[in-house]
């Protein structure tokens, strides 16, 4: 069976006027039907302009130098523009972090609804209206009638991000693409959002990719947890698996910057250093200067160890030492 | 009796829009409503002693952020009175107004907008205890350098600007700007909110460093329940203006007295909880210009009986050390407890 989605070796870079920006550098992905798989990285490790390059919508001068995104068994990059339009909003959505940019503020919710359903279909506008309707009450809008004829700006935060969700499930796409949708959200409607996303995608099977830089929402959420660092995966596997025994030192640093419950007042594990600058990336293993096991091994680029359903890459794995 | 370090007693405060010359006309003509009154704050009381780190939790509008600058100094109550060292802020005199205000400093979340663009960190760090003659000119660069050395920055950088440091990088200057003026006790308003998480590790370390170090009093505020259960001796919660709990830290995650607290425990993602089901609570935050009735927490409250909703309930002692506003706390404190032994049984199998 073909996966749901396959992305090979992709390679997004930004020409700039001080050098190449290796945003993505090397990125494979696989997504079967269903399956929530939970893209996790810090700012500037590229995980925004991954979801960017599945949906073709990387703006030039960033351009998609290699590699190959699959969709359903067809080849996405270097896909006509008229294609990806059809796909988009169709067959993939995208939930952006701020739904106050994605929302037209001069544009009624029910007309930026019907537009998008009549965008894909010859649907007649009372039956448009009737789906973006049911569309918001599925995402639990109370009295959504009355709320179809309201304008963003009338909207809360949570509410308009369960617009944004509504939206993009008007098609019932086979793929969502989440961009860090509920991390400007308070936790109450944070949970809100994750119960009702977790219900759509076991009852629709859709296939759901979840970018987020906080790990204690994809450990509830994802079936499957991708690491990514300096414009790599640097680790994935199933979300147990990962978090309970990460191979990767940056999985494990992460892990233990997290403040635990049984570790309070005690000094949190620290990743020393920052980031590198994406001009300036280290040779080889990008996290090598901030890590504790580097060795000169990992001046040359470290290639993927796989084990069952994890992979890795890294020339002196943890293993064993679980953090207790 | 030792006299605590701030005591804020019944602290209510009030924002009201002044209307222009048009809206008073239209509101004269009718056309248009006066404009509401938030009520951010509602007869909180809040106690600091020397020493303590209190985590000030809630949500966005619970009014957190305003119960900092009320005790900061930067903002007067709308009623209720603060009490510095026993002394009733209003009434302080001018000299001593500046000397609690000194010994008072915020540290904000965004460090860039707190930081002046065009000033370098020397002058950022060197400037307040310069004029306030803490130090003398000659003295000032290697006050820095040692202010800049113990928020773990090197010192050489004393004469960059702003922009050419990295987020936590600024986070550190903000924190050596406060200690410039040997505070007493440091607000941190979501200090560390807006920055990655390999990044908050580092400054939440050095937060706990400094408080064991200079002996520092912290009032956290966070709407982050893990930060706040890492760093705090006692923890505050806050919903629509007024304090709904308050215990000591373990006391109040192991058990908490409120339903609020309790669904926020519920909610808050953590690593250790795999493949879960989100089972939020219903609704959202009303708006602080017209609150519900009674307890402002009941149109979401499952456990909400016809009382809360005619009744204000007050911030009462419901077991030792423990601070709870609602009708029925005995009984959620009980449920409570009798969740978490379930919850321990089932982790310990």
């Amino acid at each position: 069976m073909t996966p749901l989605l396959e992305i090979e070796g992709l390679k997004t870079h930004f020409p700039t006027a001080n050098g190449v920006v290796k945003a993505v550098d090397g990125v494979d992905v696989t997504l079967s039907k269903g399956e929530i798989l939970g893209l996790v990285g810090e700012s500037g490790s590229g995980k925004s302009i991954t979801g960017f390059s599945i949906m073709g919508l990387v703006e030039p001068p960033g351009e998609i130098v290699e590699g190959s995104v699959r969709f359903k068994g067809e080849e996405l990059v270097g896909a006509p523009r008229e294609r990806l339009r059809m796909l988009r909003g169709d067959r993939i959505a995208m939930i952006f972090q701020d739904p106050m940019m994605t929302l037209n503020p001069v544009l009624s919710i029910a007309t930026q609804m019907i537009e998008t359903v009549q965008a894909h279909r010859n649907t007649p506008r009372r039956q448009a209206r009737k789906q973006a309707r049911e569309a918001l009450a599925r995402v639990g809008i109370p009295s959504p009638d009355e709320r179809l004829d309201g304008y963003p700006h009338e909207f809360s935060g949570g509410m308009r991000q369960r617009v944004a969700i509504a939206i993009a499930l008007l098609h019932e796409p086979d793929l969502i693409i989440a961009d860090e949708p509920t991390t400007a959200l308070d936790v109450t409607i944070q949970s809100q959002i994750l119960a009702q996303v977790q219900k759509l995608c076991a009852d629709t099977e859709t296939g759901l990719i979840w970018i987020t830089h906080d790990l204690g929402v994809v450990a509830g959420l994802a079936h499957r947890i991708a690491v990514m660092y300096a414009g790599r995966i640097v680790e994935h596997g199933p979300a147990d698996a990962l978090l309970d025994d990460p191979r990767h030192p940056y999985t494990q640093g992460l892990i233990g910057c997290v403040p635990a419950a049984n570790r309070r007042g005690e000094p949190l594990d620290r990743i020393p250093g920052t980031a590198p600058a994406p001009l300036n990336r280290p040779e080889g293993c990008a996290f090598r200067p901030r890590c504790t096991r580097a060795s000169r091994t990992c001046e040359t680029e470290p290639h993927q160890t796989r084990d069952g359903l994890r992979g890795w890459h890294c020339f002196h794995p943890v293993a064993g030492e679980v953090p207790a | 009796m030792t006299v605590s370090l701030i005591h804020a007693k019944d602290v209510s405060k009030r924002f009201t829009r002044t209307s222009d010359l048009a809206e008073r006309a239209a509101i004269w003509l009718g056309a248009m409503k006066p404009p509401g009154t938030v009520h951010a704050l509602d007869r909180v009381t809040l106690t600091i002693e020397k020493g303590e780190v209190v985590g000030l939790a809630g949500e966005s509008g619970c009014g957190k952020s305003t119960l900092g600058r009320v005790i900061a100094g930067l903002l007067p109550p709308s009623d209720g009175t603060v009490e510095w060292q026993g002394e009733d802020v209003a009434k302080l005199s001018r000299a001593e107004a500046r000397r609690m205000r000194l010994a008072t400093q915020i540290i904000f979340q965004d460090p860039m907008s707190s930081l002046n663009p065009r000033l370098r960190v020397q002058n950022i760090i060197g400037e307040a205890p310069l004029f306030h003659g803490l130090i003398k000119r000659a003295q000032a660069r290697r006050y820095v350098a040692e202010l800049l050395e113990r928020v773990g920055l090197d010192p050489d950088h004393a004469t960059r600007y702003p922009h050419q440091f990295s987020g936590g990088q600024r986070q550190r200057i903000g924190i050596a700007r406060a200690l410039a003026v040997n505070p007493e006790l440091l607000i941190c308003d979501e200090s560390i909110a807006a920055l990655d998480v390999s990044i908050q590790a580092q400054i939440l370390n050095l937060f706990m460093g400094l408080r064991r170090e200079l002996d520092l009093t912290l009032l956290f505020i966070s709407h982050d329940l893990s930060v706040i259960r890492h760093i705090s001796d006692r923890v505050v919660v806050m919903y629509l203006g007024r304090v709904v709990e308050t215990a000591a830290t373990d006391l109040l995650f192991d058990a908490p007295a409120h339903p609020y607290t309790r669904a926020l425990l519920d909610e808050v993602p953590t690593i250790d909880r795999r493949a879960r089901r989100f089972a939020p609570i219903e609704g959202e935050i009303p708006s602080p210009i017209a609150p519900p009735t009674g307890c402002h927490f009941h149109p979401r409250c499952r456990y909400a009986e016809p009382l809360c909703a005619k009744a204000v309930p007050d911030l009462r002692p419901v077991a030792a050390g423990r601070l709870s506003a609602c009708h029925l706390a005995e009984d959620i404190l009980s449920a409570s407890a009798t969740k978490h032994g379930e919850r321990s049984c089932a982790s310990a199998r």
